[in-house]
């Protein structure tokens, strides 16, 4: 125990899954399956909500209390960028959920419980440092046109140090794999989500832990680099470790240099194809105009972004679809101009509206375009603190103070 | 351009839209009346009972349905017949103003004003204001089709 205690001391920790075939499913070390285990067993959590492989394209988010089933579902899953805001919303009201996070599953969760739709102390999130996901339908194609495979015999993948990887599974039962760094991907329109390529959210320190392979030494693969972001998170790991589920050690000190670097470098990357990927920013005030005029023109209102919408917090009788009419023909609907209006202090840039518009409208880009400058301006940033309230609702603004 | 019959060549007239609190800028118009000042007919006023009760959804839609401008008027900043309603407004419409901006409408499209009851002359003086700009820069982009 005292031993424990002194070890907590630090925020930093290299943690790994004591039990060996956990440890051996885990892409690092299994300790966010073996620290979910735990939470369960221990009483911290009353379910887990754990994305369960269905192929490397497909994952379903499913809801357990059965230890087994976590562990079933333990390694990374790229190819299936779904967001689990909606699902948490959802079963938060009546069981406490633990949940590995991505950066936008997390910030999409706390923008929820600024909106009082669920209560963070009922929700355990493990943060997962995140590089970017990959659309199932890009994947295919990729795996066909740049990696020589048949889709359907990948069977497991992997971002790491630039390059993403497939394995493939050949007839005589023998694994193939192969890589191609994501730079070169990229170029040709392949590669990351949209979405994922121009995000700056890469480490969740708005969970209660954030792990992750940056900042391991080399050497010491299937260990996790673990940020204690809150004081239920590092209560949850000690609790962890007393139980033995999870071993730790402190965290070298280069290790943090090591993650922020990483980081670093992904956010210039990302500042850089943010910019490339802005095809309206060249536009003239009349061009742009038509621009957003010609995107949301196809629009059908099936209202699938708003009901995907890790922010939005509105039910059936939202004012988007209120004030919307079929036969109305508006230049541009009042669905999508008030989904954009109230998105333009809260958009937490997760790219999932593109990912289930039915007609294919380039919803990433309109929205970051309408919400970033709004977000600027106001020096806020969605998603991050529960404390801070979405400025739409506030009665004054920090910059407005100075009447006209 | 292909007029139907019987309609005559006219100089093209802005339609503008104003929102006019109750207890201050509607009374204020009717004080522009009182003391006869022109004011241009390109105005129509619709009477809300607060600043505050103007849902950035009125203003767009406004503009859909052929406004060539929107005026939102209400009390001075304190004067408030609901304490801090006209705060509410002020933050609203920093909001719609980004908004504007980007969809890429002129942002003289949009206009905040604040008119207290006896400023008659401010309310003629503002509608005129108004009408001359957007005569230089013509009707809105963003009105239905046949409403031009």
């Amino acid at each position: 125990m005292e031993e424990v205690k002194a070890k907590m001391n630090s925020k930093y920790y290299l943690a790994w899954a004591k039990d060996e075939g956990i440890r051996k499913k885990g892409a690092n070390g299994g300790f966010v399956t073996a620290t979910l285990v735990s939470a369960l067993e221990n009483d911290f959590i009353d379910v887990a909500l754990v994305v369960e492989k269905k192929s490397v394209y497909e994952g379903i988010p499913v809801l357990t209390s059965d230890p087994e089933v976590v562990k079933e579902c333990a390694g990374s899953l790229h190819g299936a960028p779904v967001n689990l805001t909606k699902y948490v919303v959802e079963h938060a009201a009546k069981k406490r959920i633990g949940l590995p996070v991505k950066p936008c599953d997390a910030r999409g969760i706390i923008e929820q419980a600024k909106r009082r739709q669920v209560n963070l102390d009922n929700i355990f999130m493990i943060g997962l440092n995140c590089g970017g996901t990959l659309h199932p339908l890009r994947m295919r194609e990729m795996a066909a046109d740049f990696y020589g495979l048949d889709p359907d015999s990948v069977v497991r993948e992997e971002i790491k140090e630039g390059k993403i990887f497939l394995v493939s599974e050949e007839e005589g039962g023998e694994e193939k794999e192969k890589w191609i760094k994501i730079d070169e991907l990229e170029a040709k329109g392949y590669g990351r989500r949209d979405a994922c390529k121009s995000c700056i959210t890469k480490i969740p320190t708005m969970a209660d832990l954030a792990c992750g392979n940056w900042g391991v030494p080399k050497g010491e693969e299937k260990k996790t680099f673990v940020e204690v972001c809150s004081e239920k998170g590092g209560a949850i790991v000690e609790n962890a470790v007393e139980s033995g589920y999870v071993e730790m050690e402190e965290a070298p000190g280069k290790g943090v240099e090591t993650r922020n670097k990483i980081e670093a470098g992904m956010q210039k990357l990302a500042a850089n194809l943010k910019e490339r990927m802005d095809e309206v920013s060249a536009l003239s005030r009349s061009e742009r105009f038509e621009f957003y005029v010609d995107a949301l023109k196809d629009c059908i209102h099936c209202g699938a972004c708003k009901e995907v919408c890790p922010v939005c917090a509105c039910e059936e009788d939202a004012k988007c679809l209120g004030t919307n009419d079929e036969r109305d023909s508006y230049a541009i609907s009042m669905y999508n101009l008030l989904r954009i209006f109230h998105l333009m202090d809260s958009c937490i840039h997760c790219g999932q509206c593109e990912e289930v518009c039915p007609v294919d409208i380039p919803l990433t880009l309109i929205q970051r375009r309408f919400s970033e400058r709004m977000q600027r301006r106001l020096r806020y940033t969605p998603g991050m603190d529960v404390t801070e309230k979405p400025p739409l609702y506030e009665t004054e603004l920090r910059w407005s103070a100075g009447a006209e | 351009m292909i007029r139907s019959l019987g309609e005559r060549e006219e100089e093209w007239e802005p339609k503008i839209l104003a929102f006019c609190c109750n207890w201050c800028s509607y009374a204020g118009a009717d004080a522009a009346g009182l003391e006869r000042r022109q004011v241009p007919p390109t105005i129509r006023v619709i009477r809300v009972m607060c600043s505050g009760r103007i849902d950035p959804a009125f203003v767009l839609m406004g503009l859909l349905e052929g406004a060539d401008a929107v005026l939102v008027t209400g009390c001075h900043i304190g004067d408030c017949h609901y304490v801090n309603a006209n705060y509410k407004t002020r933050n609203r419409y920093e909001f719609l103003k980004e908004f504007v901006d980007e969809l890429g409408l002129e942002p003289e499209r949009l206009w905040l004003r604040w008119i207290s009851a006896s400023e008659g002359s401010l309310f003629a003086e503002m509608v005129r204001d108004v009408t001359e700009k957007i005569k230089t820069i013509g009707p809105s982009p963003l009105r239905s089709e046949w409403k031009k």
